[in-house]
């Protein structure tokens, strides 16, 4: 069964909650909520389970306005699986299980055996059979959320919602839940809305994704276009890395230590890289280690050495994905330039975009500036038909032609050193 | 549990029941042979008068107009506050709830009191008086409760137990303020307040039977909504169940059984709090199973209670209140101990 959702709202007093989320669920899909503390994730799903009611908006369960279903109805067509399950009463499996039959029965009826065949069938596909006749409150997490999602699927639903279904489950029970799950939307045909803490669990499992932040949807589609380094950044105010799951190419995601760059502060010699087309990784990683200042730039967004000079939080002059680099940046990385000791050139691949990296370069070496120029692999990369090559050549004959990094580092050391600093630093501790 | 254990274990306490009743009249300050009562009883209940005929007069009117009518209503009441307490503790999914705890009990009091007084200041009088204004104060007190705990059209469980306890309280300085006020007249609204079955006949029972039997029905009715509702009240709308209304509609029912019962009997703690614990501990928490038992088992205990009470001090009755506290709270404190954890529904 199709859900759509248009327009929602929703404010707890003068707090809002939901702030116009619209989007639509297709039958049988896995679709995973994820989002920060306080976004708006479990709200959202008690709007679509009917627990609150919206301020604004509405929500269409197949063809039909949410409110317009009957209470038993309601719970014939969409099924709940909430947070928390602890259990404070001492009711066995199998009752529980088959209070999911309860809008299928009247007031003055009893349990048919059809029922205890679905609530049977219920307990098989989510593997507790052997519970059924355990007091809930004797089972592990793992066995007390499977109970509940048999319960859940004793009222034959055909909308299951999950809140952080694995929330206190180990990896082991998480990964079977899940699985199960997804099985059930995949295989029933079941269309399934899971809020989801785990943001590798949300885009191994789930078909789609919504990301919500402070109530409005910041993203929403594919794992792989909503589990982003920028999105990612942006709503959960931390630095990762997002590569692709080896095996199935699902966005996973990385945590990057914090590392805050001090050598600024304990003014370290400062260096400007000048890198792209991942020629500057290394070099970063190096330099960065050693003690120096490093900035770098510019870089586009994307580039592999964006992403490292942001995994080593080197500030970096960005330009937009796959955009030649523009009067603007070209100007703050003239700044930067001017305000480093020295400039290093890393081999970089040579553009129409890029050229303006070598001509800061240029301008330094020009300015009296020593500009250090790493050649290793001394092969043609220059793909602007001679323009390039000349500039390289230009910036070449007023620098330093360097043919290895240990001696680059080995120059550097000597023209900058950082025991100086080391020293200092150790006297500042006296 | 299955059916044949359920009809098994509804025959045994029925079973258990009609014996009490019928041994509770026999015991007395005059002592009758069980068999005497019985063809009393018989006879009267089946018009079948050979049965009495060499029984004295006088022995007839002790077990049918005095002590038959007392042990009964004793039952009626003890079920009433065994199956409110179900409910309570059911509607609240607090195990420490009764049908004390939500400020109805109070209400009927405070009713009974403000009558007793007013007849002493006014003369006023009329029958039935002091149940009729203890039904009206528990259900005035309910209404309060009620309107206290509403947030926005919910009535969420913690703010009716917190409603309950403030009126509950507040209830009870009215009282002593009115037993102040009636001086001399103190002792009745204590004798009647420490809850009691002297003097009671046929007349009280009459009143108080359609209330437990409505309720009762009710309550059955809602058996598996209670169940679901033990689950938690979103899961239960999750479930089909129409929670506000089914609250409103148990705690109404509930409330119903709570004032007939305290209306006639005054405060007889620790029935509605003790008894459906102990069934559950046999029976599980099913309310399908429980409420009946809870009423079966509920009618025997306060019989016998009723008999310790007339007989213990004999010539002198304590009211039977104080009896169901000395058995029930140590027998609470034993359930506290010997489960160690928490308390479960």
């Amino acid at each position: 069964m199709k859900i759509e959702i248009s327009d929602l709202t929703f404010t707890y007093g003068e707090h809002a909650v939901l702030r116009g989320a619209t989007f639509s669920v297709p039958t049988g899909s896995f679709l995973g909520i994820i989002g920060p503390n306080g976004s708006g994730k479990t709200t959202m799903l008690k709007l679509m389970s009917r627990l609150l009611k919206p301020k604004g908006g509405c929500i269409l369960l197949g063809e039909r306005a949410l409110e317009e279903f009957g209470h038993k109805e309601l719970a014939r067509t969409m099924a709940v699986v909430a947070q928390d399950t602890t259990a404070a009463y001492q009711f066995t499996v199998e009752d529980i299980v088959l209070m999911g039959r309860a809008p299928y029965i009247g007031r003055f009826q009893s349990e048919t055996t059809e029922d205890y065949r679905i609530v049977h069938h219920a307990l098989e596909i989510t593997g507790c059979t052997h519970l059924r006749h355990r007091a809930v409150t004797e089972l592990s997490g793992g066995e007390r959320q499977r109970v509940m999602i048999a319960r859940a699927l004793a009222q034959e639903p055909q909308v299951l919602l999950l809140d952080e279904p694995t929330s206190h489950l180990d990896i082991g029970y998480q990964q079977e839940i899940l699985d199960l799950v997804k099985k059930l939307s995949t295989v029933d045909g079941l269309t399934v809305v899971a809020v989801l803490h785990d943001l590798n669990l949300a885009a191994y499992y789930c078909h789609e994704l919504v990301l919500l932040h402070q109530g409005k949807i910041k993203a929403c589609g594919l794992p792989q276009e909503v589990i982003t380094v920028e999105n990612i950044e942006e709503v959960y105010g931390t630095r990762v890395l997002v590569t692709p799951h080896p095996v199935f190419g699902t966005p996973q995601i990385s945590l990057l230590p914090g590392i805050l760059n001090r050598h600024k502060e304990q003014k370290a010699p400062h260096l400007h890289l000048i890198a792209g087309g991942g020629s500057g990784g290394e070099l970063m990683r190096d330099l960065n280690e050693a003690g120096y200042y490093l900035t770098t730039g510019v870089l586009n967004v994307g580039d592999s050495d964006w992403e490292a000079a942001r995994a080593l939080d080197i500030p970096v002059i960005a330009e937009v994905p796959f955009s030649g680099i523009t009067e603007e940046r070209h100007r703050e990385n003239l700044a930067l330039v001017t305000e480093a000791s020295a400039v290093i050139v890393a081999e970089i691949p040579l553009g129409h975009g890029n050229l303006l990296n070598l001509q800061a370069a240029l301008a330094a070496a020009e300015a009296g500036k020593p500009v250090y120029l790493l050649e290793e692999k001394q092969q043609n990369r220059d793909f602007t038909g001679g323009a390039g090559a000349q500039l390289l050549a230009a910036v070449k004959e007023k620098g330093i032609v360097v043919r290895e990094k240990t001696r680059l580092y080995q120059l550097l050391k000597d023209e900058y050193p950082l025991e100086t600093f080391g020293v200092e630093k150790k006297g500042a501790a006296h | 549990m299955s059916r044949k254990r359920k009809l098994l274990l509804y025959t045994l306490l029925l079973v258990v029941l009609i014996i009490s009743v019928v041994a509770a009249t026999a015991i007395g300050a005059v002592a009758i042979p069980p068999s005497e009562t019985l063809r009393v009883i018989v006879s009267r209940l089946t018009n079948w008068e050979q049965l009495t005929q060499n029984i004295p007069e006088t022995t007839v009117a002790i077990i049918w107009n005095l002590r038959l009518p007392r042990v009964i209503l004793g039952a009626l009441i003890g079920s009433s506050l065994a199956l409110a307490g179900v409910g309570f503790q059911g509607l609240l999914r607090n195990p420490l709830a009764d049908p004390f705890t939500i400020g109805v009990s109070s209400g009927a009091a405070t009713g009974a009191a403000l009558a007793m007084f007013l007849r002493q200041l006014t003369g006023l009088n009329f029958t039935h008086m002091i149940p009729v204004f203890a039904f009206i104060g528990a259900f005035i007190a309910l209404f309060f409760v009620f309107n206290l705990a509403k947030i926005g059209g919910q009535v969420p469980v913690v703010t009716l137990l917190l409603a309950g306890v403030v009126v509950s309280s507040f209830l009870s300085a009215v009282i002593s303020l009115l037993m102040v006020l009636a001086g001399e007249d103190m002792q009745g609204i204590f004798f009647w307040l420490s809850g009691g079955l002297v003097m009671r006949s046929w007349p009280q029972l009459w009143f108080v039977a359609p209330y437990l039997v409505i309720g009762f029905l009710i309550l059955i009715s809602y058996a598996r909504d209670l169940n679901v509702l033990l689950l938690g009240e979103e899961t239960a709308m999750n479930l089909g169940v129409n929670v506000e209304q089914t609250k409103k509609i148990l705690l109404v029912a509930a409330s119903l059984i709570t004032a007939a019962a305290v209306s006639v009997s005054g405060m007889i703690g620790f029935v509605g709090l003790i008894i459906p614990h102990a069934v559950r501990l046999v029976t599980g928490p099913d309310h399908r199973i429980l409420l009946p038992t809870s009423a079966l088992v509920g009618a025997s205990f306060l019989v016998w209670a009723d008999v310790v009470a007339r007989t213990v001090l004999s010539p002198q009755e304590i009211p039977v209140g104080i009896i169901t506290a000395f058995v029930g709270a140590p027998f609470f404190i034993y359930l506290l101990r010997k489960k160690k954890k928490e308390i479960r529904l």
